[in-house]
């Protein structure tokens, strides 16, 4: 767990972080959102005491984080940022293998643990083992850069803009590999973006910062749903909102079991989201689609007049 | 492939050899650039003991500057030592500012005749390029890359020999390159404070008036420098292959 106290930066006499508060459970996904220069990625580096804090107090399990050597600190924490930050000079595997070499494991374990997390990552040793930062693609480098980060099994993973520099399709299969990753290791993660779209996507609790300040922080349904102010509802996307919403609610979570009338014939997944529903339907001119399970087999039926009705009660229960 | 890339370095170095041990063979040649002279191959001294000093001289004059130049780099990038790194940028620059000859002539009086002098100027001539490219070379390294380091947990030492040293080591090498490379000719002024290097045909042609020492002298001079050049540039290119990313 991670938690921070009123915390403050001051850099000279200018504020950069402004008596913050937040607790991250254990195996939960933080994400700071913010514009530019809202203190989320001072606030980053703080945690790993890459910039010492001014006030306040950030406790990791249990005891502050001056307690600890910064050095053994930083190598239990994963770190990945946006240009990945890759030693040029290194092989890949090299740079995978960094911390653990650092903890002085032995090279056997290292070697192993190596191409254990390129295999994860879609990355096989024989082929890319050997090769150097420069000859990998941007989205490869930066499967390099969160494997290395994994390297040494750490609890906490910080991630700054992480995919930030990537092309939006290479960026929409990064967030929904790392998505799959999280749901299997459950590391406690804080990510920094400034891209509202991927906070929701992959968090359970989003902090908006502004000037220094947490402005709102809660689930992002809860967001979503009651936004603090217009600058939390302008990042929020404004009139967009709630389709933002809808793209993360279930269309399980809102189908009825089918009924005796006709079955529609737009079919859709129930795992998809109420966004694609809506989408279906004004494609293909119809207020009804059939809900099928991974067999194509009819489940249940949604509706336009269920959908637009239940966005209005506080019910969707996904992720809450 | 590596056959290639020592081909120049063997041609110099075999040119070289040849014209230090074979210099006497080639009497006829200099009979004809110098008719008047009664001899005209130099013979106070072996051309190959000659040579021998003049390697020791720019060795040690390399060795301390390389030591002290690259040190004073490392230390004026560390955090600590950040208020003098103008200063020794100043220094250095001046070290080169003045003529190597000045040097010479107030060295002498304090230190003797001898090799002292030609030392001692030798190193404030060289240490400009190497101090100037240790700093360039450490201060281009990616500021990002760093942070990445400190971010994973490498103390300041592992960051300075495993990442700030290997990717500054192609432009600190170029600075070393220069330097040995003038000083290899800068030395032969050595001989006009008595220290006996390949400068000696040189200044003793030009004493009495015989253009065929002098030519022997330079020769010799230009081909050394010609091989230790050539040899940096397969060192060079040996060290950019291994860092094929930068």
């Amino acid at each position: 767990m991670i938690e921070l106290a009123h915390v403050s930066k001051r850099f000279g006499s200018e504020i950069a972080v402004n008596d913050i508060s937040l607790r991250i459970p254990k195996g939960k996904f933080c994400a700071l959102v913010g514009t530019s220069g809202c203190g989320k990625s001072t606030t980053l580096r703080m945690i790993n005491r890459l910039i010492a804090h001014s006030e306040g107090e950030i406790i990791l399990d249990g005891a502050s984080i001056e307690t600890y050597d910064p050095v053994k600190l930083r190598r239990r924490i994963g770190y990945v940022i946006q240009h990945t930050g890759l030693f040029p000079h290194w092989s890949v595997a090299r740079n995978i293998g960094l911390v653990p070499r650092l903890l002085k494991w032995p090279s056997i374990d290292v070697q192993a643990r190596v191409e254990e997390l390129m295999q994860l990552l879609g990355l096989p040793v024989e082929e890319f083992g050997h090769k150097y930062p420069h000859q990998l693609s941007g989205g490869q480098a930066q499967r390099v850069g969160v494997a290395r980060a994994l390297a040494a099994n750490p609890d906490i993973m910080l991630m700054d803009e992480p995919f930030g520099a990537l092309d939006p399709i290479t960026r929409e299969k990064l967030q929904d590999e790392l998505a799959k990753l999280q749901a299997r290791m459950h590391k406690t993660i804080v990510f920094v973006t400034h891209d509202m779209d991927e906070a929701l996507k992959l968090a359970d609790h989003l902090v908006v910062m502004r000037d220094g300040r947490i402005v709102q922080q809660g689930s992002p349904l809860a967001l979503l749903k009651h936004p603090a102010d217009p600058f939390v509802e302008s990042l929020l996307g404004g009139l967009e909102r709630g389709l933002k919403q809808a793209a993360l609610t279930r269309v399980k979570d809102h189908m009825n079991s089918l009924g005796s009338a006709l079955p529609a014939q737009s079919r859709i997944p129930a795992d998809f989201s109420l966004r694609q529903a809506l989408s279906m339907m004004l494609r293909d001119h119809s207020d009804r689609l059939t809900v099928v399970d991974q067999h194509d087999v009819p489940v249940g039926e949604l509706s336009l007049r269920k959908i637009v009705k239940e966005a209005h009660l506080d019910k969707g229960n996904s992720r809450e | 492939m590596s056959n290639s890339l020592w081909r120049w370095p063997l041609l110099w170095i075999s040119l070289l050899l040849i014209s230090v041990v074979g210099m006497s063979a080639a009497e006829p040649l200099f009979h004809w650039v110098e008719p008047d002279a009664r001899q005209v191959i130099y013979s106070r001294a072996d051309f190959y003991v000659l040579l021998g000093r003049h390697l020791f001289v720019v060795g040690i004059a390399a060795l301390v500057t390389i030591s002290i130049g690259v040190s004073a780099g490392i230390a004026v990038t560390r955090k600590r030592g950040s208020d003098f790194l103008p200063l020794v940028g100043q220094v250095a620059s001046l070290g080169q500012t003045f003529p190597p000859v000045a040097v010479l002539a107030l060295a002498v009086p304090v230190l003797g005749f001898g090799t002292l002098p030609i030392i001692v100027a030798l190193m404030l001539y060289g240490l400009l390029p190497i101090v100037r490219n240790t700093l360039t070379g450490l201060q281009e390294v990616d500021a990002e890359l760093i942070t990445a380091a400190h971010a994973m947990g490498m103390t300041p030492l592992q960051i300075l020999r495993q990442v700030e040293l290997p990717l500054a080591a192609p432009v600190i090498l170029a600075g070393i390159r220069t330097s040995v490379t003038i000083n290899i000719a800068t030395a032969a002024l050595g001989a006009t404070v008595g220290a006996s290097n390949l400068g000696d045909p040189i200044i003793s042609g030009i004493v009495n008036g015989n253009m065929a020492y002098v030519v022997q002298g330079a020769l010799t001079i230009a081909l050394l420098a010609l091989s230790v050049d050539s040899l940096f540039e397969v060192l060079q290119r040996q060290l950019r292959s291994r860092l094929s990313a930068s």
